[in-house]
């Protein structure tokens, strides 16, 4: 972001010292239960073996080897629920911090100049003559085309943005996850001669499937979910109003200064839940804002964002306004958005989601002051998101229907993330592409 | 601190406020370091061992190496630190001022002669200074002086001769220390005997070789491209040092006193020496690690043991588990027993599982699915190693089986004749 970035750099990780002394504390279990719990089969309890007799290296390759997003998913995952959460020191004291050593080991390895896949000690099998296109250079196309590259195919990402990373980078802000980390995470796909064209983007009628006619033998889509779910409260763009989608993108692409410069001294709202929703409470704090109020309708355990973030985010100071349902924006001509009407709500019995659904409570609407407004609902497909596969099944709300080994319903199309299974977590999004990557392997030499 | 426990003890005819002591080493290097160490509870010091200002004494730079163990420092500290090199008037003086300020503390100056009159010189002028005893060095294992330290401790006759050139210049109680890098360590300690020794401290340090840098191929401490093995201290080396003691408590021919010396930390370890034969415990890793402030937790916790133990004196702890000690032909094979499980606290990590099938006796199978060891006691070994890397606290015991139980024996894959 450059010297004159708003955001703090992402926090400090563990130090060699720290690493060695955490996985000290391992208790190196039979048949390790935090392997199990990686969805992505990183497998911790191999890596901190490895860590914990001093086989820094070779830790680091365990990493890099079975998740080429290692570092990523050691900082962005939910450790607490995956791979810690089954962690046996947790019936001593407390779960060994996986995710911080995973992510150690990746920062070391920069800093001593190893690459997991360099040709000097990795052998990549002899090339392969099929071409596989990816399209969309998000966690589970990079995940896609690293598996199928390690086993000497050559794999060409197809990406519309100007850089790689996908959510990493445009969906995440830059004080949760560097620009820095991940480029030089990405450094290994270089060593696997893994091939992108940026600003290209794969969206004309039919355009994903026709690269199997153009050379390529399969083509993987994982291009993520990229259009906001919006609120419908009032005009069909309100000014002052901008999706989480649209605004964490903007950080990233050098439009944090503007947002400043709206923000400041101002009092913000944002809207939602989730993870996405206290990213952007907690970058509009740091864009200058006057107050910003984290607004909900259920309550703070029903929250679909991680207990840690949610934490982090009161401790940034954001406004809870939890069991707070938004009714309408309020806007004037000359000043655009001034408020937003919401009603409180009490909670029900629980709905589909498990989760107590939330009721308005008559004539209990007010109106909170916010000179702009983040809406963080949730992202689906756009309504030309699957233009580019008009002959792929479908679900109803538009992601592509997969087997559990990615295939689609059309031979040589498989898909895997966020397109796919709908919002999901990175470290989901890297199993969908590592056994998409298998699936071809497979379908090819069928 | 409270300390209105009377902690106080007899050393070769001297009393000590209690039984702790600085070593001699870098932390009894002057008389400011001392007081201090006074003031926050020790009762006595082996003051840095005083040599004459004939040969001057340069340290090697750096002069100590820490070794850590995953993530854990001074596990064990190997260091090639010489006797002081501060001149000879200096020490004195300190002596001196130590013993007007601190009178009831103990002051015993550490001497080296590299010559038999230079044993005599120092005893003399230790004596002179109004130390209270002396401590002969005869254990330092990495002195840069030619044929001095262990070298002299590793010959009898002349641990012998030296003793009595001092025994001949000084009413003053006679202290030999030991080096444990000997075979047996009673030939050098009956020597001193011999030669009129009123007592004996022990370990110095174990010569050994800590590590070796990996791109320099040097081993450390790392003096400019030079290593040595030297000598080697800290809770690593307690085995030994516990060892040796014993071993020389439990000598009839010898009966003198012992100041125990070797890794110790706590009031356990103190303790430990003392259930072994020591009187006086000296310490240096400990302190180097933590600060002369350990000797608080020293004091306290010893007290708070003989309170809850009835001990009244210190003395009635000395040698007290040597009844105990004994050669292994003594032990009675009738009786054997195995490991016992409370699995109640198990945490599931399985460590027992994969060192019984791997160095143990394969007595666990292993419950997948809950995650819990199923012990087949008759294939057990009772080596109790599961117990050793279980890491729920005495989940794992020793359990004593009936007299008419017998263990399977070990399977044999191959064919016998």
């Amino acid at each position: 972001m450059g010297a004159q970035s708003p955001f703090e750099p992402m926090p400090k990780g563990f130090d060699l010292g720290q690493a060695i002394a955490e996985a000290g504390r391992c208790l190196l279990c039979h048949e390790a239960p935090c392997s199990k719990g990686c969805p992505a089969l990183t497998d911790p309890g191999t890596f901190i073996r490895k860590l914990r007799l001093r086989n820094v290296t070779g830790a680091i390759r365990t990493v890099k080897h079975n998740n080429i997003l290692g570092g990523a998913c050691g900082i962005l995952c939910p450790t607490a629920r995956l791979c810690e959460k089954e962690c046996c020191a947790t019936g001593i004291d407390r779960p060994i911090r996986i995710g911080q050593i995973q992510r150690f080991l990746v920062e070391h390895a920069k800093a001593i100049g190893f690459r997991a896949f360099d040709p000097s000690h990795f052998r990549r099998p002899a090339p392969r003559t099929e071409r596989i296109a990816v399209v969309g250079a998000g966690p589970a196309g990079i995940a896609c085309a690293a598996e199928l590259a390690k086993e000497g195919f050559s794999v060409t990402v197809f990406e519309s943005r100007a850089r790689a990373g996908g959510v990493l980078r445009y969906g995440v802000p830059p004080f949760r996850f560097g620009d820095d980390f991940l480029d030089s995470e990405l450094e290994d796909l270089k060593d696997l001669e893994v091939e992108f064209r940026f600003s290209k983007a794969i969206s004309n009628q039919g355009e994903a499937e026709k690269l199997l006619g153009k050379g390529f033998k399969a083509v993987f889509v994982g291009t993520g979910l990229w259009s906001a779910q919006r609120l419908r409260i009032g005009a069909a763009s309100t000014p002052g109003v901008v999706s989480s989608v649209d605004f964490l993108s903007a950080l990233r692409e050098g439009k944090a200064m503007s947002f400043q410069k709206r923000f400041k001294n101002q009092p913000i709202a944002v809207i939602g839940g989730g993870s996405v929703a206290m990213d952007c409470a907690r970058a509009a704090q740091r864009l200058g804002a006057r107050d910003v109020y984290l607004v909900y309708r259920r309550s703070f355990g029903q929250m679909p964002a991680e207990l840690d973030e949610r934490i982090e985010a009161l401790q940034d100071g954001i406004h809870f306004l939890v069991l707070n349902q938004p009714i309408e924006y309020i806007t004037e001509a000359k000043n655009g958005l001034v408020g937003i009407r919401l009603a409180r709500t009490r909670l029900l019995e629980p709905d589909a989601s498990g989760r107590r659904s939330p009721r308005e409570i008559p004539e209990s609407e007010w109106t909170l002051e916010a000179k702009e407004c983040i809406e963080a609902i949730g992202s689906q497909v756009g309504s030309e998101g699957s233009r580019a596969w008009p002959s792929l099944h479908l679900r109803k709300d538009r992601t592509i229907e997969i087997d559990d080994r990615g295939q689609t319903s059309a031979p040589g199309i498989f898909a895997g993330g966020d397109i796919a299974r709908g919002p999901g977590l990175v470290v989901e999004a890297v199993r969908d592409g590592k056994t998409a990557a298998r699936a071809v392997i497979d379908y090819l030499e069928k | 601190m409270n300390s209105s426990f009377d902690l106080s003890v007899e050393f070769c005819g001297v009393k000590f406020p209690n039984p702790f002591m600085l070593s001699s080493s870098p932390v009894s290097n002057n008389a400011e370091m001392i007081q201090r160490a006074f003031e926050a509870g020790w009762g006595g010091v082996a003051y840095k061992t005083l040599v004459t200002d004939r040969i001057p004494i340069i340290h090697p730079s750096p002069r100590m190496h820490g070794y850590s163990y995953e993530g854990k420092h001074l596990v064990g500290l190997q260091n090639v630190e010489q006797t002081t090199d501060r001149g000879l008037k200096p020490n004195l003086a300190d002596i001196a001022f130590l013993k007007m300020r601190w009178p009831k503390h103990i002051v015993m100056a550490s001497i080296m002669g590299f010559s038999n009159p230079e044993w005599a010189d120092l005893a003399k002028a230790c004596t002179d200074a109004g130390a209270d005893m002396l401590e002969l060095n005869f254990s330092c294992p990495h002195m840069t002086v030619e044929g001095s330290g262990a070298k002299v401790g590793q010959v009898d006759h002349l641990v012998r001769k030296f003793t009595e050139t001092v025994r001949g210049v000084t009413r003053l109680p006679l202290v030999a220390k030991m080096t444990p890098n000997i075979s047996d360590i009673n030939e050098p300690a009956i020597a001193a005997k011999m030669g009129g020794a009123n007592g004996l401290s022990a370990i110095n340090t174990v010569s050994g070789i800590s590590e070796v840098g990996l791109d320099d191929w040097t081993p450390r401490p790392n003096v400019f491209g030079k290593g040595a093995p030297s000598g080697y201290s800290g809770p690593a080396v307690k085995p030994i040092g516990l060892r040796c003691v014993a071993q020389m408590a439990q000598n009839q021919k010898l009966g003198l006193p012992i100041s125990g010396i070797g890794g110790i930390e706590t009031w356990i370890d103190a303790l430990e020496f003392m259930l072994l034969g020591a009187s006086t415990v000296q310490v240096t890793t400990g302190i180097i690690h933590y600060g002369y402030r350990i000797v608080e937790d020293m004091i306290e916790g010893l007290s708070d043991y003989m309170r809850e133990k009835g001990i009244k004196k210190v003395a009635d702890l000395v040698g007290k588990a040597l009844p105990k000690l004994h050669g292994t032909e003594e032990f009675d094979l009738r009786r054997q027993g195995i490991a016992s499980y409370d699995l109640d606290r198990c945490c599931g990590c399985g460590q027992c599982r994969i060192v019984c099938q791997d160095a143990g006796g394969q007595a666990i199978d292993w419950d997948s699915k809950m995650r819990r060891p199923i012990l087949d006691e008759d294939k057990c070994l009772s080596c109790m190693i599961c117990s050793f890397v279980c890491p729920v606290n005495g989940l794992i015991t020793f359990k004593e089986m009936p007299s008419r139980w017998k263990r399977r024996p070990t399977i044999t894959l191959g064919t016998m004749p």
